[in-house]
């Protein structure tokens, strides 16, 4: 009689692989955090013999610098410091990635052109500007260009615009009443634009109207913007930059820093984004393009409504990888003096502020920065992707 | 009636005809083919027109190119001591042995390729043609030496390459491997020359040569790290994919000047207390290869995607170990697939390494920028002179290396799926 | 996000991999246990660093300066440094190394001298640096004898109309970053309600083109290095006559050499030399005398210069040879030879004032040496 021995008889911890897995694991983790807590441990060593603070109280001391072009006290905090820098660069950013998106646009379909002439200049401005870094871009636009301005006794008046070496002065808003009646009637008609918007286009969809959707709910906009405007006691003027002796009072300045850094990283960026607007409009079949000349639309509708759309979905990653390094290349702002947050963090290290907690509230700034960018473009991307892919 | 099948008449492969056509036409349907076309034409000629003029004018007319002239040795290498250059020149002549060498078997490995029809014959001029940034740029460095010594020795250097790439056509495509090899052990033999038996140490290189011995070191330090980590994110422990995830998340989302900020303000504080603290160039260089390993990790993750999973199950099947699956099957297979991609990020990097300039280390455009302050040129505008020449330099280097890339697409035939 | 599939929220497939740990698996694991158990056991260097068996083993010293303040700190045209602070690195060296050439000079702009100095790159900084309450706690740093006593002051160009601060309001001013005079700049000018815009640079030499472009109107430093600067001003954009440093003074502001932390032997050592040649000004031993003073009678000398005195030769314990003093001195001379030769009569033109011997009105009190 023979008793059958179970099957499943688990093997001797050293060789049972789920026990081995879990083990190397475990060890793994305690390595790399042993490796970390003694790097940790270093650190506060070095820092408490050198007598540097090892803390994040540092923050609330009083800044003691001041910041051009902005409202910040020298007796606020650093933390105080820091938001401004972290505005600086989250205001330089979008606009950078505003202006480098249209231009990249531009340029990329340019290149696409059946116009010879055309495609030569884009393509000579992709490989020119592509291939240079970009902190020598906004030197020679700081250093080359505009501190070469004439001084502001010389400046050029052109009409509402003075140029000079301390600055791109233009019209501005000046607030000469408060806002709060023009800032209700703007949301409200923030919020009736959009239902128009939705209106026109589900009215398209029924009958097959054009929508003109745009002209409609920038119509009403415009309009809700009127009303409250007047309604308000008209808050904004018109203010026009004067020339002062030394500065120019008025008007809506862009100190050089600021521009310097605003074309170069508009030019670099635009140069990398029209490459990948290239590509994208290549990868639409040739068929699509054959398709749209057969039914007569123009090259300009063609481009439009067929190959751009398909392009689009096709760019969304790598342009969106562009606008991050757009935000990180912001970060170059220190080399020219213009007040983002790595400068910033540059001039607290320099007056006596611990470097080590200086950098990693950098860091972390740029983690916030970098995650929200990721996390949008992932969102658009899954909007647009093909079901089913 | 007969209804034999007929078979399809063998129709030759001919490319259609290039189009060549009379310049008067060609005119009108490249430039001016509808009103708008030829507005456009006539006002970006007139800008480009006036754009090249005034270019023009600078670099050839009003330009003072003495400050380059004077500070050629500066910008080139810096603090170099004048006496040991000599090290430099041997150590270029030993480059272009090893390179010209390798130059020799991968022309004849592609020979024999097109022999085998695996490849079609390179066009006319080839070379000379991929080698034309880089011969620009030693033309415009030779030009500003205006010394005849250095042009010798350039010729010779030339020289060196051309009769090395025609030993290189004798070898058999079978010693490939090896002969790859022999270019590394070249690589490093010149850096010995420089650096050892009583060289120069890194912290008196400056100038091109940091830039360029920053990218190298670079990218060749974080190359297996940066595979490392690549694997790592793909184990499938989740310990290890967590922890190389995070990192390469963490390094991907900061500037790389923050990582530099790290690497030159705190590295020496992550030391034992005592401990002699790294000098800048190596602290920098630490900082570049953390940076890269991060970017280096997500291409070679996207090669090792593309690689079917059928070869890893053939590989087992076939009773390879998993180390030896990766190291014979898996990784060749990847790398093959990214290589464009990892010239791209090296040119990255050559670009990235002008960062450097921030945390106080001289290399090209920092030099370029501190030239300009010399008592003789100081507050005279010449910051335009310098940084077109180095952003000269700079595109140079860049373009050459991004259309071997691209070259290398091509015929590697990435993409075409 | 990758991150997101990370956490397992998404299932991944089922791999063909056994998921043993690798025999790469392995090799890593032990070389990052290994380093880590090598780290922790070589931790045990928790005791005081000696720099200046560091120092004498090496055989040279790291000075940090700066290399763009005529009078202080400055590169001349064939390449050397010349300056106050230059030659206290030289007193330094020689004190220590008994040669003033054994020195290795670090330019370092106003934002680098802490951060050098932190990671030890350089082993004494004297680099016009101002003592202040916070550097002295917060930087890791020690601030050593004042060697220069100077205050902040204002220069404008003379064709303007600027006579004091007041006169001042919506002006954009040129100062250096990292710098105490950025930080009075500010609370002086906001103390007193006058608007302006700062621009803040990296080093001089950027923010001279700036100021002679018309950037900026005013530009504040310490009145020396205002002093140094105006004196080099070239010829074509008007000399030195072009400018006007105004009389108010800003702040105090006391220079001084500055070690790390945490090594007082090598502090006492600095200290020391300094104040030998203020010592030496005091007792009248110059470069020019000083072996003859060797042989003075005056006992207080003779331990000074490290001549036996009754036997062995005074050695006050910090580590120096006994005849430092006598080395430092004929190597730069003594203290008012320095002063002399870089920013007095010789030099940039200013009066000792304040940087007198207190038996001259001036502060400097050299302890004792015996």
């Amino acid at each position: 009689m023979t008793t059958l021995e179970s099957v499943s008889r688990r093997p001797p911890p050293w060789r049972n692989v789920r026990v081995l897995r879990i083990a190397f694991q475990a060890a793994f983790v305690f390595a790399v955090a042993l490796f970390a807590l003694y790097l940790f441990a270093n650190l506060v060593r070095n820092l408490d013999r050198l007598g540097i603070d090892t803390s994040f109280d540092y923050l609330s001391q009083p800044a003691g610098f001041a910041i051009p072009d902005s409202d910040f006290r020298s007796t606020e905090d650093l933390f105080a410091a820091l938001l401004v820098g972290a505005k600086n660069t989250l205001f330089i950013s979008l606009l950078g990635i505003f202006l480098a998106t249209i231009l990249g646009v531009v340029v990329g379909v340019a290149r696409l052109s059946s116009n010879w002439l055309v495609r030569r200049t884009a393509a000579l401005y992709v490989e020119s500007l592509r291939n240079v870094p970009v902190l020598l871009i906004i030197l020679f636009w700081y250093l080359g260009v505009l501190l070469q301005l004439p001084p502001i006794g010389r400046a050029v008046e052109w009409e509402v615009l003075v140029v000079s070496n301390r600055g791109l002065v233009g019209p501005g808003l000046r607030q000469t009443d408060d806002l709060l009646v023009l800032v209700v009637v703007a949301a409200a008609g923030m919020a009736v634009a959009a239902t128009v918007w939705i209106w026109r286009t589900r009215r398209f969809d029924r009958t097959g109207e054009p929508h003109r959707r745009v002209l409609w709910s920038g119509g009403v906009l415009l309009g809700f913007l009127l009303v409250g405007y007047v309604a308000g006691g008209m808050p904004l003027a018109v203010s026009l930059p004067e020339r002062g002796e030394l500065a120019t009072t008025g008007g809506f300045r862009l100190s050089p820093e600021y521009a310097a850094l605003l074309i170069g990283l508009t030019l670099y960026t635009a140069s990398h984004i029209a490459e990948i607007v290239r590509g994208s409009i290549l990868s639409v079949p040739i068929g699509q393009t054959e398709a749209a000349d057969a039914v007569g639309l123009s090259s300009f509708d063609r481009l439009r409504f067929i190959v751009l759309p398909q392009a689009f979905r096709v760019a969304i990653p790598p342009v969106g990888n562009q606008y991050l390094n757009l935000v990180k290349n912001s970060s170059l702002g220190v080399a020219i003096a213009f007040p983002e947050v790595t400068r910033i963090t540059r001039i607290t290290i320099s007056q006596g502020g611990p470097a080590p907690q200086a950098i990693v509230v950098l860091m972390g700034v740029y983690l916030v920065f970098s995650l929200s960018i990721a996390l949008v473009m992932n969102l658009v991307n899954r909007r647009f992707a093909l079901k089913g892919r | 009636m007969d209804t034999r099948t007929l078979e399809p008449l063998a129709v030759p492969e001919i490319a259609p005809p290039e189009r060549s056509l009379p310049p008067g036409r060609w005119v009108k349907e490249n430039l001016f083919s509808s009103w708008f076309n030829g507005v456009l034409t006539v006002l970006l000629a007139a800008l480009l027109g006036w754009a090249l003029y005034k270019i023009g004018r600078f670099v050839f007319v009003d330009a003072r190119w003495e400050i380059v002239e004077v500070n050629l040795t500066n910008i080139l290498v810096f603090r170099f001591p004048r006496e040991e250059l000599w090290r430099l020149w041997v150590a270029l002549y030993v480059l272009a042995a090893a390179f010209g060498l390798g130059a020799g078997v991968a022309t004849r490995v592609r020979s024999e390729d097109v022999r085998q029809g695996r490849a079609t014959p390179p066009a006319r001029l080839m070379t000379l043609r991929r080698l034309g940034p880089l011969l620009a740029v030693v033309a415009v460095f030779l030009w500003f030496a205006k010394s005849v010594e250095a042009t010798i020795l350039v010729a010779g250097i030339a020289a060196t390459w051309i009769a090395a790439r025609a030993g290189g056509r004798f070898v058999p495509p079978r010693h490939a491997r090896r002969a790859g090899a022999a270019v590394l052990v070249g690589v490093a033999a010149a850096y010995l020359v420089v650096s050892a038996f009583g060289g120069v140490g890194w912290e008196r290189w400056g100038g091109l040569l940091l830039t360029v011995f920053l990218a190298v070191g670079g990218i060749v330090i974080s190359f297996p790290l940066g595979v490392l980590l690549a694997l790592g994110r793909r184990s499938s422990f989740p310990a290890v994919r967590v922890v190389c995830v995070a990192y390469i998340e963490l390094v991907r989302g900061v500037p790389l000047i923050t990582i530099l900020f790290l690497g030159a303000f705190m590295l020496g504080f992550f030391l034992p207390p005592g401990s002699e603290t790294p000098s800048l160039e190596a602290r920098a260089l630490v900082g570049l290869v953390l940076f890269t390993a991060a970017y280096v990790a997500e291409i070679v993750r996207g090669g090792l995607q593309s690689v079917p999973r059928e070869q890893t199950e053939a590989a087992v099947a076939l009773g390879l170990s998993p180390l030896k699956t990766m190291r014979l099957i898996v990784l060749p297979q990847a790398l093959r697939a990214v290589i464009p991609a990892l010239v791209g990020q090296f040119i990255s990097l050559f670009k990235d390494t002008s960062l450097v300039f921030i945390i106080g280390l001289t290399e090209l455009l920092a030099v370029s920028e501190l030239i300009t302050k010399q008592p003789e040129f100081l507050a005279e505008g010449l910051i335009i002179e310098t940084l077109v020449f180095a952003g000269f330099v700079y595109w140079a280097g860049s373009y050459w290396m991004s259309r071997e890339s691209q070259r290398l697409e091509r015929r590697l035939g990435v993409g075409e799926r | 996000m990758s991150l997101i599939r990370t956490l397992g929220l998404r299932r991944r497939p089922r791999s063909t991999r056994t998921g043993r740990p690798t025999f790469v698996g392995y090799a890593v694991l032990v070389a990052v246990a290994s380093l880590t158990l090598a780290g922790c056991l070589h931790g045990g260097d928790d005791g005081e660093v000696n720099l200046l068996d560091e120092v004498k083993e090496r055989g040279t010293l790291e000075c940090g300066v700066n290399d763009t303040v005529p009078g202080f700190g400055f590169v001349t045209a064939g390449g050397e440094f010349q300056g106050f602070d230059i030659d206290f690195c030289r007193a330094v060296a020689a004190g220590v190394l008994g040669d003033p050439n054994a020195v290795e000079f670090q330019p370092l702009t106003a934002e680098q001298r802490f951060t050098a100095l932190q990671a030890r790159e350089i082993d004494v900084l004297i680099r016009n640096t101002t003592w202040t309450s916070s550097r002295d706690g917060s930087e890791g740093a020690t601030f050593l004898t004042t060697t220069f006593y100077d205050g902040q002051g204002m220069m404008v160009r003379a064709d303007s109309d600027y006579q004091e601060l007041a006169d001042m309001g919506g002006t954009t001013i040129c100062v250096l970053s990292g710098t105490t005079t950025e930080l009075n700049l500010e609370s002086v000018f906001r103390s007193q309600g006058i608007e302006y815009t700062p621009l803040s640079f990296e080093d001089n030499d950027t923010l001279q083109p700036a100021f002679q472009q018309r950037r900026c109107d005013g530009w504040t430093s310490d009145k020396s290095q205002l002093a140094g600067i105006r004196s080099a001003w070239p010829q074509g954009q008007g000399g030195p006559d072009a400018l006007r440093i105004l009389d108010e003074t800003m702040s105090k502001e006391p220079l001084g050499p500055v070690v790390r932390d945490g090594d007082s032997g090598w502090a006492a050592v600095v200290d020391w030399i300094v104040l030998a040649s203020i010592q030496a000004e005091e007792f009248g031993i110059t470069q020019a005398n000083v072996e003859e003073m060797k042989q003075s009678d005056n006992p207080e000398i003779q331990r000074f210069l490290g001549q036996p005195v009754e036997g062995e030769a005074f050695d006050p314990g910090l580590g120096l040879d006994p005849d430092f003093a006598a080395n430092v001195i004929a190597a730069v001379g003594n203290y008012g030879e320095i002063y002399d030769r870089n920013v007095g009569a010789d030099g940039l033109g200013l009066e000792r004032g304040l940087n007198a011997l207190w038996t001259e009105e001036g502060l400097h009190y050299p302890p004792p040496y015996r």
